[in-house]
């Protein structure tokens, strides 16, 4: 029995962020009806984004005004829209979906998995999917048995399914006598690095490490980067020594990113590093010691000077992309 | 003020990573299990706004099987939490995210919660499940990547920031809630050894399996069955890109990525 799938929409400013495409997609592929369930104000962008990725209808609560969206709000707004049946939930597996997520399959009594990279749905009536675990050191496949399971998708781990549809909106009421609990949000800052995409959500990743040697020499890490089009990363001696801040650290005590791309600059490979980027697709490693560990994880390595390498690199990735044939 | 810290053996970082025979879940032989790194934190977070005169005492609460789940909370003791609750678990009880918080909600809810603090995720199964299905259980509001939480001075709560994809926001938010530690922005310290030494009789709460199992509901372990546990295929090490300038090892390498790997540009 193919059960129906609702994504949960997650929305930056005025759009839905990438991973609810992606989610569309991934519920269109399970052979379902998808419907897109948003909690918020009525939005023509968000419905037209949400009928580009291929929604089968849109159900929106709009919370009271003036009600900060917290995760505890969010998840009264969800649970009055779910039906008690059985169904699938799609969250992004972001900071905020992944709180979702766990409110979700609390409040409706759901099997539940993040940070999920494949998913699938077979008749048996459980939903298989599979996860990276230990820093991406190793994936266990869960079994989410019941009949209703709550699965957060990692940003880009599935493609989007563009087929455009003409969604109905329906609104649902919020549901009355809902404590809202007290608190109060500011507006949400941009990170610093608000050029290029952000660390956990880049598909490509230019990260710079010790090898680096100052501050002001990690323009050069950047520089790089925005030639890539990336986010910029850092090792933990990086934030250590205050060059960048800990907003950029990759690994054990920072963010853990997996995108298509890393790039690792005069980084050496210390264990702690390593949990927080194995899992990314492809890595290059740029180093001058060709012992370092870093060599051993990475799929393309360069031996040499970074001061010389970097920039040559930075010109070369520059016209491959302004080329033609690009 | 109370404060609940909720805390989980996690294997130690050093951990060989090898199925167990049955190839389901990790092997747990020879696993050395600690107290995890955002665990540190959230403890850590507990006694500085307890010595900061915010709150009068930190209890430490786990769920797992022995020895592993009275150590962690000789761990946390010997850091400076002034009491520990222990739900021990059936040696065999293989219990998912939504399983554990709602033994922790059952042993919670017993005793005073105005904060529960907790790490952003463990650092075995990098869930990040337990914290916010134990709030909603609670039914209190949740935080999910928290940095720099201190006493709010003019009232009774908190001021922090929340660590968000992409920027932060900034929260102010009254008790009772439940934070979620982002990373180690606040250095957790080392137990002393005449502390460790005390750790080892200090009186541990305990909450008794048969009273709390109900708790878990009608499923054994969960709705959530791990079936695989698998190891990336190992990485062969680095191809080297031979170069004789700088700008040769450039072209070689954007042609690798673009012509052999794909992801570029």
């Amino acid at each position: 029995m193919t059960r129906p799938v609702w994504v949960v929409v997650e929305r930056t400013g005025d759009r839905p962020v990438d991973a609810v495409g992606e989610a569309i997609g991934l519920g269109r592929s399970m052979g379902a009806s998808v419907r897109a369930l948003d909690v918020g104000p009525a939005s023509a962008t968000v419905d037209a984004a949400l009928a580009a990725a291929g929604a089968s209808g849109i159900v929106r609560i709009p919370p009271p005004p003036g009600t900060p969206l917290t995760g505890a709000v969010w998840a009264v707004g969800c649970l009055a829209a779910l039906p008690p049946e059985p169904a699938i939930v799609l969250v992004p597996s972001t900071v905020r979906g992944r709180e979702l997520a766990g409110r979700l399959a609390a409040g409706w009594d759901a099997a539940v998995a993040t940070g999920v990279v494949e998913a699938g749905a077979p008749d048996d009536g459980t939903v298989h999917v599979s996860r990276p675990i230990f820093g991406g050191r190793a994936t266990e496949e869960l079994d989410l048995t019941g009949p209703r399971a709550v699965v957060a998708i990692r940003p880009h781990a599935f493609p989007a399914n563009g087929t455009p549809t003409h969604p109905e909106t329906t609104e649902v009421p919020w549901p009355s006598g809902t404590a809202v609990p007290a608190a109060r949000l500011g507006p949400f800052e941009p990170a610093a690095s608000a050029q290029g995409p952000d660390l956990a959500d880049a598909s490509i990743v230019v990260a710079g490490g010790r090898g680096v040697r100052s501050a002001e020499n990690f323009r050069l890490i950047e520089e790089l980067a925005a030639a890539f089009g990336a986010a910029v990363g850092a090792s933990r001696a990086v934030t250590d020594a205050g060059w960048r801040p800990t907003a950029y650290q990759v690994g054990q005590t920072g963010k853990s990113v997996t995108p298509q791309l890393y790039v690792a600059v005069g980084i050496s490979g210390a264990i702690q590093h390593l949990v927080g980027m194995m899992s990314s697709r492809v890595i290059v490693a740029i180093n001058s010691d060709a012992a370092a560990p870093i060599f051993k994880v990475a799929d393309y390595g360069v031996v040499g000077d970074l001061f010389a390498l970097v920039p040559a690199l930075t010109a070369e990735v520059r016209r491959a992309r302004s080329g033609p044939g690009a | 003020m109370e404060i609940v810290v909720a805390v989980k053996p996690v294997p130690d970082a050093e951990t060989r990573l090898r199925p167990a025979p049955d190839g389901t879940r990790l092997d747990p032989a020879g696993v050395k299990w600690v107290l995890g790194g955002y665990d540190e934190s959230a403890v850590e977070q507990a006694l500085l706004l307890r010595e900061a005169g915010a709150a009068t005492a930190v209890r430490a609460v786990t769920v797992g099987p022995a020895p592993r789940g009275e150590e962690v909370l000789r761990s946390a003791i010997a850091l400076g939490c002034d009491r520990a609750t222990w739900v021990e678990t059936p040696a065999d009880a293989a219990l998912d995210g939504i399983g554990i918080a709602r033994l922790l909600g059952f042993a919670i809810a017993k005793v005073p919660h105005d904060l529960v603090l907790v790490g952003k995720h463990a650092g075995d199964d990098e869930s990040g499940i337990v914290g916010p299905a134990l709030a909603e259980l609670l039914g209190i509001p949740s935080f999910p990547a928290v940095v720099d939480l201190r006493p709010e001075a003019a009232a009774r709560g908190f001021r922090f920031q929340e660590a968000l994809d992409g920027g932060t926001v900034r929260v102010e938010a009254a008790p009772p809630l439940l934070v979620a530690l982002q990373q180690a922005w606040n250095d957790p310290r080392t137990a002393k050894l005449p502390n460790i030494l005390k750790s080892r009789k200090a009186t541990i709460d305990r909450v008794a399996w048969n009273e709390a199992s109900a708790a878990v509901g009608p499923t054994p372990g969960g709705l959530a069955r791990p079936t695989r546990f698998r190891l990336p295929p190992p990485r062969t090490g680095a191809r080297m890109i031979p170069y004789k300038t700088p700008e040769e090892a450039a072209t070689a390498l954007v042609r690798a990525l673009r012509d052999e790997a794909k992801v570029f540009p």
